[in-house]
């Protein structure tokens, strides 16, 4: 496509006169009028006005101007409403561009005018070639399904699913277990109202059994999960249920049928790393841990061979004891990962004695104790009865804030052991309960806990035991303490101690990760960016929700799993609306060597046909990166192409600070940097004029080959100012520009050049201070080391 | 000369099997070893063409001039830019020149 000369329409508006007060206005503007590519050039007076308006609109229609460069300080909603008045004479809104001349400091105090004009005409220059190779672009529609997936029916899964097919989303739920509920579903109260679980799990389960747009997949796990955002297609294996679920009404019959009977306990078989309890119960037996969905399930390893009398007894033939294991394909438009957590394996904190004495149990086995003793059934554990219990111990921490376990804190056993005491002094004022803890978190409003413990007479003592032996004899606990109060040595003897552990990332987890290509932090979790948008995980249209983000209490959870379930819904509309400023590879220059499909932070580059790097739109971020790191130069982002960029950079007049002082390029990540370099010169910070900055999507967008360019152009000095390393939206952009200018720099030291021309920076965005004193060493810097070899 | 690849700044363009310096080398003399680092695998060859320095993504490449024009302090560095590629020369008294070219866009 040839393409045709541009006709720029210069405008610069100059409100109050501002500008006018400290440049030759009408020489700059009379200069640019004769500049390449500009068919228009003036001062206007109110770009709102109905006169300015209709000529402009005459302009476009005669064909006068087709790219408007503004010049001067716009506002936000002129700066949306002008572009959108105007596309509707035919002006693409991407054939805009916004000069401010007073971000980049002209009119702060003290600058000499012929400086000011100097820099005036260098920074319009620089905007001119950006608006000369502006592309007119237009959003790409791509379709999607309405559907979710949700990996795992815990309580998160269950609200974020309950609350998607109420928005009219259709929402697969794949649990691995038998039933939904997951672990909330096995404690007997919850704070801070304790009131029981099942309640508010059921209320769930019967918005989402009621609506024909849920669809349970449960004994299921994820295998694979291909293609992008908004079409992804998700492959789930689903294990037999031996039952059929469309028959079974879960009547029961089968039960008296049924010749095993299981104790309670661990599976048998499975790896003990976590005390996931199941009660006593039959071979086949109603879903666990909630009956939900209705049929039951057969534990077919259980069975002995050739037996079929569930199948005989079957009032309604649902029970298919050859049913094979099944896989099915959804098309789904987003994913949420919801899989939760799993206690830490006690076991592993020998001093304690887990394991070693019954009477040692974990927090979760207590919830089912005081769960069992409230509803007068003999529960999981039926040797112990609550109501014997006069002396129980409480250690909180156990494997917790331990570099050995765990380093972090589950932020929730404080709470839940606050909790169980309350519950068990409620119902049995005579016991006594002894919390060991290293400090109480109890945040929020779960003080009051704190508090009603205390008034209950739950004893604290803020010191761990150091051993724990069993006493024959008597078959209590023998535990040894140090009181701090009194600073004596303890001997106290408990029927029971409940050991508060940590929480760790579900066992499926690595598995979910693999199928997912989503990456874990280093405990475990799914890595997220915890604040600035914490359901995000690293690869779009992929939610994380829940604990299988980081330990949380219930309420958080439920929260968390609407944020998700919100953020997804852009996948779930049917279409996904792409803005124009994604990344483009010239495929007639492409050497194929994959950095970008290896750097991306997204994931978001593939293959075509012909093995060329594509980049999934749906998937990918827009940050840049690729951009950035491509070696050849050759990808770029729409509207911020390396093209105009280094038109930018060879535009760049070096010598407009006169010859003794030096110039410098910043270019300047636009989510902190840019805005932190425009509140400085707000602020009326002293700001050198030496500096002329370049707004980029992200610090990793910036090509090496542009700092080149503007080294041999004779510019002085290439800052480039990205956030702090850990902190960056796009997850290593700050990182990989690092990594680049080193190697640049090690190269300019080859080249008999000062290496420390080229700097990089990690600001964050109020650090003006830090920013203006950063501005001036570097200068100094540049000064004694003179001018760019390169400078003629 | 041939070119001298830097260990520790080669990343074998991320363990891909041909990477920019094998594919750019028009004797196919580049080739990434068992560590996964590029380097000349028959030296003799070598035309001295840099086309591997100037391809090398990480600037882990360098050329030693041959002796005909200059000894080992002598030195030819390429700096790629968008449109533009910088020489400096370093001849063997350390005296430097630099040169500019606008590349040829195809």
């Amino acid at each position: 496509m040839a393409k045709t000369a541009p006709k720029i329409a210069l405008w610069l508006w100059d409100p109050g006169g501002r500008l006018a007060a400290a440049l030759d206005l009408e020489a700059l503007v009379q200069k640019l009028a004769r500049a390449k590519g500009v068919a228009r050039a003036e001062i206007i007076i109110d770009p709102g006005s109905p006169a300015f308006l209709e000529a402009l609109h005459a302009d476009l229609e005669a064909g006068v101007i087709d790219r408007i460069l503004w010049v001067g300080r716009f506002s936000d909603e002129q700066k949306r409403g002008l572009p959108a008045e105007l596309s509707a004479c035919g002006l693409n809104p991407y054939l805009h561009h916004w000069c401010d001349l007073e971000e980049q400091g002209l009119l702060l105090a003290g600058l000499e005018p012929g400086l000011r004009n100097r820099k005036a005409g260098v920074l319009l220059e620089m905007a001119l070639a950006r608006t000369r190779l502006l592309d007119p672009l237009e959003p790409l529609e791509l379709p999607a399904t309405d559907a979710v997936l949700i990996l795992g029916a815990g309580v998160a899964g269950l609200h974020a699913g309950a609350s998607l097919t109420e928005l009219g989303k259709r929402v697969y739920l794949v649990e691995k277990e038998s039933g939904a509920g997951g672990k909330v579903a096995l404690l007997s109260r919850f704070f801070p109202r304790l009131c029981d679980p099942h309640c508010g799990l059921q209320f769930c389960l019967d918005k989402l059994s009621a609506s024909p747009l849920a669809e349970f997949h449960t004994l299921s796990t994820l295998a694979a999960l291909e293609g992008s955002p908004g079409n992804f297609q998700a492959r789930i294996l689903k294990n037999p249920r031996y039952v059929r679920e469309e028959k079974c009404n879960g009547c029961g019959v089968c039960l008296a049928a049924c010749p095993v009977d299981l104790p309670a306990g661990q599976e048998p078989g499975l790896e003990k790393i976590a005390p996931f309890l199941k009660p006593a119960r039959k071979a086949i037996h109603p879903a666990y841990p909630l009956a939900f969905p209705a049929a039951f399930v057969v534990e077919r390893q259980h069975c002995p061979p050739e037996c079929r009398q569930c199948a005989m007894v079957c009032p309604t033939g649902a029970v298919d004891l050859d049913q094979p294991p099944t896989e099915t394909v959804l098309n789904v438009g987003a994913v949420l990962v919801t899989t939760g957590w799993d206690p830490y394996p006690l076991s592993r904190v020998a001093e304690f004695g887990y394991q070693r004495y019954a009477r040692i149990i974990s927090n979760l086995e207590m919830e089912q104790l005081l769960g069992a003793d409230r509803l007068g059934s003999p529960g999981v554990l039926p040797e112990f009865s609550l109501g014997d219990m006069k002396e129980i111990g409480f250690i909180q921490c156990v494997g917790s804030r331990d570099e050995r376990h765990l380093p972090y804190c589950s932020s929730v056993c404080c709470s839940a052991t606050l909790k169980q005491a309350v519950l068990i002094k409620e119902m049995n004022p005579q016991a006594n309960c002894y919390v060991f803890y290293i400090d109480i978190r109890s945040p929020g409003f779960d003080e009051d806990l704190y508090r009603r413990a205390r008034d209950l007479g739950v004893v604290f003592n803020r010191e761990i035991p150091s051993a724990v032996d069993l006493d024959p004899g008597t078959g209590k606990l023998g535990l040894r303490v140090i009181d701090p109060s009194l600073n004596t040595p303890l001997e106290m003897n408990l029927d029971l101690l409940v050991l508060a552990g940590g929480m760790i990332p579900a066992q499926g987890t690595p598995d979910v990760a693999q199928a997912l290509n989503l990456p874990q932090n280093s405990y475990g979790f799914f890595e997220s960016h915890y604040q600035c948008h914490p359901e995000e995980s690293q690869r779009t249209g992929i939610y994380v929700a829940g604990c299988a983000r980081e330990p949380m209490k219930v309420s958080h959870a439920i929260e968390s799993a609407h944020l998700a379930a919100m953020k997804a819904l852009k996948y779930l509309e049917g279409r996904v609306l792409i803005e124009p400023t994604y990344p483009v590879v010239d495929k007639t220059r492409c050497d194929q060597c994959k950095r970008c499909v290896e750097e991306c932070p997204f994931s978001a580059f593939g293959f075509d046909e012909k093995s060329f790097p594509t980049p999934d739109l749906a998937r990918c971020r827009q940050c840049g990166n690729c951009m950035g790191l491509c070696p050849l130069g050759i990808i770029s982002l729409q509207h911020h192409t390396i093209k105009q960029m280094a038109a930018q950079v060879e535009a760049f007049d070096v010598s407009f600070m006169g010859d003794k002082e030096p110039v410098v390029l910043a270019f300047l990540c636009k989510n902190d940097a840019y805005h932190l370099a425009r509140g400085a010169v707000a602020a009326g910070l002293d700001v050198p004029p030496n500096f002329i900055f370049l707004e980029v999507p992200c610090a990793g967008a910036v090509n090496n080959a542009l700092v080149a360019d503007a080294l041999s152009f004779g510019i002085d000095g290439v800052l480039i100012a990205g956030c702090p390393e850990d902190q960056c939206h796009y997850v290593r952009g700050s990182q990989l520009v690092q990594k680049r200018s080193g190697d640049l720099r090690d190269k300019l030291q080859k080249m008999m050049i000062e290496p420390e021309r080229v700097r990089f920076a990690n600001l964050e965005i109020r650090d003006s201070d830090k920013y203006v004193s950063l501005l001036h060493s570097y200068l100094g810097d540049l000064k004694t080391m003179g001018p760019n070899p390169f400078k003629i | 000369m041939p070119p001298r690849v830097d260990r520790e700044k080669c990343d074998g363009c991320k363990a891909e099997e041909e990477p920019l310096c094998a594919q750019i080398c028009p004797g196919d003399l580049m080739v990434l070893g068992e560590n996964r680092k590029a380097h000349c695998r028959q030296p003799r060859d070598c035309w001295d063409c840099m086309s591997c320095t100037k391809a090398c993504p990480v600037g882990a490449i360098e050329t030693r001039t041959p002796y005909q024009l200059g000894y080992h302090v002598a030195r030819l560095i390429p700096m790629m830019g968008t449109n533009t590629i910088t020489w400096t020369c370093i001849d063997l008294n350390g005296k430097v020149e630099r040169f500019r070219y606008k590349n040829r866009t195809t």
